[in-house]
């Protein structure tokens, strides 16, 4: 495990807790984006349009400032750790390309849902391309930070499958990408209950949210399981840090918690526990990963402390984060008072 | 990736100017209360929503397509010129939530305060534009660091992002944007009032889009004057390629039109207007302007197109400007020629020529930099990625612009035509109704 330096710049830090939480909050509210359109795909023919109108309601106003999450991500990527940005865009093309189109197809599609002048028969196609590309995207998500761990970027002078293909086309980051769709899946189910205000519509929304739940565990099993054929012992890594231990069993231990709060209706506590399991999770992923970003494949880890930029520039990147934040924060939560406070039901145009 | 740019800066520039025109009407709806300016603000809004998520979706590809295809230029550009990006960031952010909060909070905000928010979208969609454009402007005039073996040493960030061309670029591109969204808005309008005369709508929107544009028109000759000398001076090799100058001399002349023969050194035909040149590049008629005889062949950007796009630009500019000056002149003097068939014509069809211009002067500033992506220090050639089959991205990601621009414009005709019915204000002789705030 590469040591980590002492002293080092404040502003590094500061540079890495807006990473770590750009990559969390974009997995809890742009996360449960996807996984509305995940769940469209499960919904049964009755109440279908309602289904569909809450999700449009609930995604419409905020799922353009969620998705800043993910630019935030990579601008602070190529500023702060320009190395990883370059060598993560270089061997991972092909995953990160189709993501991109995801993220398009996604986009375009629910707003083209929405915004189009003529509700016909194109609504069809755009559900179609919305749902899909609502998996699709999540899942190479997944592949992309998957691929960063079991250290096989990097080799250029390879073949083409070698360096190009074979770095993510394995176990563990497929394994890893369908977690992300199934906890996706489940951070939406459980937030879309509290947008509805018929019962049997919260009842259906909150049927999906054991069902996604029971998916993210399997595959999570999977993960586990995954990690091992790929040479990386996932179970002994969780084991070895008090931190990331403390973690996965706070992440396990508020699961029948959550299923307690969706049988008696808890409402805005389910979601906070929804989201504090997903936080954990991450965290402690992040306690196992610190400080390695990228594992390569000669053995030159890239980490916080090797691929950082010069000092000037972490200064100015932190001085624009924490004035940014000064000014995106209260406006986010302007934003999400408006629309997700309580009672906050229809009202567009 | 220059046709995922090419893309993008349409839809980045109607998203910087087309807020604006929306907050003219809604002000004067809040104003006046009449219902066309309600109409037109709620039928602008619509299009501006389909403009504004293609174009944060193509912005988020690109920022990753950066990367995927100029890895070594983004790796050393990165901590240099990342600063105006962080910050890009931000406004791009709060553009985010201010057009969730306007498009939604029609009945949940107070009207001004709704008003605010519209205007804040105008406002960081601009900024983000600035920012970015000011990265593009230290890969021309590359500053704040010092390259020493194929690395960049003793970095500044701050005086990277305030290179010495952001100004004259950033002013340049902004008002770009309003002119050619103005035109294009504005043409489409005096074309649907050719069809409708007598419509409210379209009367207002032809009028609000054609001041906005005709303003930018005006003052873009002058930003562009600016931005020529400074290119003098700092690019002498991209202004001497635009005016497919082979030869140094003094009193140059302007070069009007003509075909560059490139290995001969010497253009055909073309019309040359005398000293011209040497006074718009350097300020006065005698001075010497560098030929591009002066550099090596091999620093030589492609000499045809770029003094064609420049050309063409020009062009496009200079018929926009005296549509400006009419229009201007029109609602000062003359108001009812401006609703006159024939003015109504060549506004229509001026519609695409600030695209036109656009598109053609970043044709000149980036065809102009090559065979540079950071001029004088890094070769294009030398940042591209070293993935073998690179042909199939770049095919996959052209068809994917090109069907998204397809169907943006069908989904525009569609909501027009929509609009057209649903908008009482909008058919042919529609008096301004009286309405309240709430009605």
């Amino acid at each position: 495990m590469p040591e980590i330096p002492a002293g080092g710049s404040a502003m590094l830090w500061v540079v890495i807790l807006f990473l770590g939480l750009s990559l969390l909050l974009y997995c809890l509210l742009a996360g449960a984006d996807f996984g509305a359109g995940i769940l469209e795909i499960f919904m049964g023919r009755d109440h279908r349009r309602t289904q569909r109108e809450i999700i449009d309601r609930a995604l419409g106003p905020v799922w353009e400032a969620n998705h800043m999450w993910l630019i935030l991500m990579v601008v602070i990527l190529f500023m702060g750790f320009p190395l990883v940005y370059s060598k993560v865009s270089t061997y991972l093309h092909l995953p990160l390309t189709a993501m991109l189109m995801g993220i398009i197809a996604r986009g375009c599609s629910f707003t083209f849902r929405h915004y189009d002048a003529v509700k016909g028969r194109s609504q069809r196609l755009y559900t179609l391309f919305f749902i899909y590309s609502s998996v699709w995207t999540p899942f190479w998500l997944g592949v992309v930070t998957g691929a960063l761990v079991p250290g096989g970027v990097g080799l250029s002078r390879a073949g083409y499958l070698e360096g190009y293909v074979w770095p993510w086309l394995r176990p563990f980051p497929l394994a890893l990408g369908a977690f992300t769709v199934s906890l996706f899946a489940f951070l939406a189910a459980v937030y879309l209950i509290g947008e509805s205000r018929e019962k049997i519509i919260r009842e259906r929304f909150a049927r999906r949210a054991y069902l996604s739940s029971a998916a993210a565990m399997v595959s999570g099993g999977l993960v586990f399981w995954a990690a091992q054929k790929d040479g990386v012992d996932l179970a002994a890594r969780f084991m070895g840090s008090p931190a990331s231990l403390a973690c996965v069993a706070g992440a396990t231990l508020i699961m029948p918690l959550i299923w307690l709060g969706l049988a008696r209706e808890w409402g805005w506590a389910s979601r906070v526990l929804a989201g504090a399991q997903v936080t954990l999770i991450l965290a402690a992923w992040f306690a196992v990963q610190f400080p390695t970003l990228v594992k390569m494949a000669d053995g030159h880890d890239l980490t916080f402390f090797n691929a950082h930029a010069p000092e000037a520039t972490l200064d100015q990147l932190g001085i624009a984060l924490l004035a940014g934040s000064a000014l995106v924060l209260p406006s986010l939560f302007f934003l999400f008072s408006v629309f997700k406070s309580e009672g906050a039901g229809s009202g567009e145009q | 990736m220059a046709v995922s740019l090419g893309f993008h800066i349409i839809f980045a520039s109607i998203g910087m100017a087309m807020p604006f025109l929306m907050a003219l009407s809604h002000y004067r709806w809040i104003r006046t209360g009449k219902t066309v300016y309600l109409d037109l603000t709620k039928a602008w809004s619509r299009g501006v929503a389909i403009f504004f998520a293609t174009g944060a979706v193509s912005g988020t590809a690109l920022s990753f397509e950066l990367g995927l295809l100029w890895p070594r230029f983004m790796e050393h550009a990165g901590p240099i010129i990342g600063m105006p990006f962080s910050w890009e960031g931000t406004a791009f952010f709060l553009e985010a939530i201010a057009i969730g909060l306007f498009l939604y909070g029609w009945k949940r905000l107070s009207p001004w305060v709704h008003w605010s928010v519209g205007l804040a979208v105008g406002v960081t969609g601009v900024l983000s534009g600035i920012f970015v454009v000011c990265a593009n402007s230290w890969m021309n005039n590359p500053a704040g660091f010092e390259w020493f073996d194929g690395n960049a040493l003793h970095i500044d960030p701050v005086r990277a992002m305030f290179n010495p061309g952001w100004k004259t670029q950033t002013l340049h591109m902004t008002l770009a944007a309003f002119e050619a969204t103005g035109f294009a808005v504005g043409g489409i309008h005096a074309l649907l009032l050719l069809r409708r005369p007598g419509s409210a709508l379209h009367r207002e929107a032809f009028k609000i889009a054609l001041l906005i544009g005709s303003l930018a028109a005006l003052l873009q000759p002058l930003s562009g004057d600016r931005l020529a000398k400074g290119t003098a001076i700092r690019q002498p090799v991209k202004l001497a390629a635009m005016e497919a100058h082979f030869h140094t001399e003094r009193g140059a002349s302007l070069l009007i039109g003509g075909i560059p023969d490139v290995a001969g050194k010497r253009v055909r035909y073309g019309i040359r207007i005398p000293y011209a040149l040497s006074f718009l590049a350097r300020g006065d008629l005698h001075a010497e302007v560098k030929g591009m005889e002066e550099f090596p062949e091999s620093d030589w950007p492609p000499v045809l197109v770029v003094h064609a796009a420049f050309q063409v630009m020009v062009g496009a500019g200079s018929a926009l400007a005296a549509l400006a000056l009419a229009f201007l002149f029109f609602s000062a003097r003359m108001p009812r020629l401006l609703l006159h068939r024939r003015f109504l014509i060549a506004a229509a069809l001026a519609t695409p020529l600030g695209f036109v211009a656009l598109e053609a002067g970043w044709t000149v500033t980036e065809v102009g930099r090559q065979p540079w992506i950071i001029y004088g220090i890094m070769r294009t050639r030398d940042a591209l990625t070293p993935m073998p089959g690179l042909v199939y991205p770049f095919l996959v990601f052209t068809t994917v612009y090109v069907f998204l621009a397809a169907v943006v414009a069908w989904l525009m005709v569609r909501h027009i035509r929509a609009a057209d019915k649903e908008f009482p204000s909008a058919s042919a002789s529609a008096p301004d109704r009286p309405g309240g705030l709430h009605a």
